[in-house]
């Protein structure tokens, strides 16, 4: 049974091409992004993800909101064991399957098929396995004969079907969602909404971020709110999305 | 005012919720055992790096007519007209020297390439590690395997050299030397790919010092001249490192057998890069990811 656990976890950068004394005096709490410090080597650093503590069980569909830069894409990473924290506990047991820049690793001189060869075997598939999968990753993708042919020769439309059908030909235990993705022609986004409804119902926790509520109201039973790296609010999806938006109100 | 009420007794319900749950037993491994898991691991996941390594190669040459014999050709070109070149130059006798330069080359090429690259090691793939969580020690496997399957392209151009100085050099028993020397290279690129990566990652100046010296280890080291011009000096030689493996590459290559002194360095080489690879690596692993 997947299970995730963060206790009092923080992820720093360390930004080594600025020079603390070139910003601005008493580093700027910005709106955006999280807190900008220096450390003992005299190196900015920029804290992310800052003491953060988590539990999710089997049945969870956590959403993440938050501003840009709120850290929700490092929460992410860092679920998906990317990032290392640089404090505190995680225990994260089950098998993590990201699809966060799903764009990414595609060749554009490969064909379509050497590309869902290639996707596969990052993904810890063997040669055997793949071969089972590609007939039905070649359905949900409709390019047919395109399958053949040099990525490059695809419109952006194609290009989303096949990196979609390929990222979601897994068998997720812990399912990591950065924004996801909409695009292609009506018929692709029906077949792309179902894909991913089965998607989410087989996986044992999924945590997505998205700037879109309807997604987050849809699909998840549970919101983290997250501001400068920190955690606002933890609980039901109705009360996180009425405090982020407040927020936003009070600000302005 | 209402407003804010509302947001601080939200915030302190929030509060309740997101504690971590207390029974939670963490599980901390050490530095040690997760490097150890990374470089298990990293040598397991032998599909990904083979893959990736071939496919290295075969982007490079896609739509080329002969692909990558084109490694093979335009090495055959640069060695073919430089051993005619320098046998003169050197006055030395063609049919010595011509063999000696080709395998000469052909093991520097290897080494000089890996060294270069390891540079780079993490920082090069810095937009597939961000991505996918794969044990940082399988660039390191990438960088080799990619390496000798280019070295097995290049090595066609001994076959000519074979047939044209076949009283000189012969294909014999201790051709098969070649595999254990090859064996070590391999296991070198992972030791010292762990420090040089990681030194290369989190001080980008450095990949530019090395890159410029092994132009610099080229000349100091008998590829193109033998180690018998030195005469006294010949110590010079049997303290380089990279002559060590280049002998454990040649030799072979010629039908002979390195020396017992060549045998030594390379042990000894091997031990300090697996004691700085492993120290570097076990202390600094966590780190590589916000370095790159």
């Amino acid at each position: 049974m997947a299970r995730i656990d963060l206790r009092d976890v923080s992820v720093d950068f360390p930004v080594y091409n600025v020079h603390a004394r070139s910003l601005k005096k008493n580093f700027l709490r910005v709106a955006t992004g999280g807190n900008v410090s220096e450390d003992t080597n005299h190196h900015v650093v920029v804290r992310s993800i800052n003491r953060l503590n988590l539990s999710l069980r089997h049945g969870d569909r956590l959403g993440l909101i938050g501003h840009n830069g709120s850290g929700k894409s490092t929460l992410l990473r860092l679920l998906a064991r990317i990032y290392e924290p640089t404090e505190g506990d995680f225990n994260i047991e089950g098998h993590v399957s990201p699809m966060l820049e799903i764009m990414h690793g595609i060749e554009a001189e490969f064909t379509g098929y050497e590309n869902i060869y290639i996707r596969g075997t990052v993904l810890g598939l063997t040669r055997q396995e793949i071969k089972q999968q590609v007939d039905s990753i070649a359905e949900l993708t409709g390019l047919g004969d395109f399958l053949a042919m040099p990525v490059r020769t695809y419109s952006s439309g194609m290009m989303v079907r096949l990196v979609f059908a390929i990222s979601t030909s897994i068998k997720p235990e812990i399912l990591l969602i950065d924004e996801v993705f909409g695009a292609g022609d009506a018929d692709f986004m029906e077949k792309a909404r179902n894909k991913m409804i089965s998607l989410l119902n087989q996986s044992s926790i999924v945590v997505m971020a998205t700037h879109a509520d309807v997604l987050i109201k849809e699909f998840c039973n549970k919101a983290l709110l997250l501001d400068g790296g920190k955690l606002k609010y933890f609980g039901s999806v109705d009360t996180a999305l009425k405090l982020y938006h407040q927020k936003e109100n009070v600000s302005n | 005012m209402s407003n804010e009420a509302q947001l601080t007794t939200m915030e302190m319900h929030a509060a309740d919720a997101l504690l971590t749950e207390q029974d939670v037993v963490f599980n901390k491994p050490s530095h040690w055992q997760l490097a150890k898991t990374d470089l298990i691991d990293g040598a397991l996941r032998w599909r990904i790096w083979f893959m990736l390594a071939y496919q290295d190669i075969k982007l490079r040459y896609r739509r080329s007519l002969l692909g990558p014999f084109w490694l093979t050709i335009s090495m055959a070109i640069t060695v073919y007209s430089m051993g005619y070149l320098y046998a003169h130059l050197f006055h030395a006798e063609l049919s010595h020297y011509y063999p000696f330069l080709v395998a000469g080359m052909l093991s520097w090429s290897l080494l000089s390439t890996i060294v270069t690259e390891l540079t780079e090691g993490w920082t090069a793939f810095d937009s597939f590690i961000k991505q996918v969580k794969l044990p940082y020690s399988l660039y390191m496997h990438r960088i080799a395997c990619r390496n000798l399957l280019i070295f097995f392209h290049n090595v066609l151009v001994m076959i000519p050299v074979y047939l044209i100085f076949f009283h000189e050099v012969r294909i014999n028993l201790n051709t098969l030397l070649v595999i254990p020397g090859l064996i070590a290279i391999y296991l070198n690129t992972i030791l010292y790919g762990l420090a040089l990566s990681m030194i290369g990652a989190r001080f980008r100046d450095i990949s530019q010092i090395i890159k410029s010296f092994v132009g610099v280890i080229f000349f100091v080291t008998p590829v193109m001249w033998t180690p018998d011009l030195l005469g006294s000096k010949k110590y010079l030689v049997d303290l380089n490192p990279f002559y060590a493996f280049i002998e454990l590459i040649r030799q072979p290559l010629l039908g002979g057998t390195p020396t017992l002194k060549n045998i030594l360095v390379v042990t000894l080489a091997t031990l300090f890069g697996a004691f700085i690879g492993l120290k570097l690596f076990t202390r600094y692993r966590a780190r590589i990811i916000y370095w790159i």
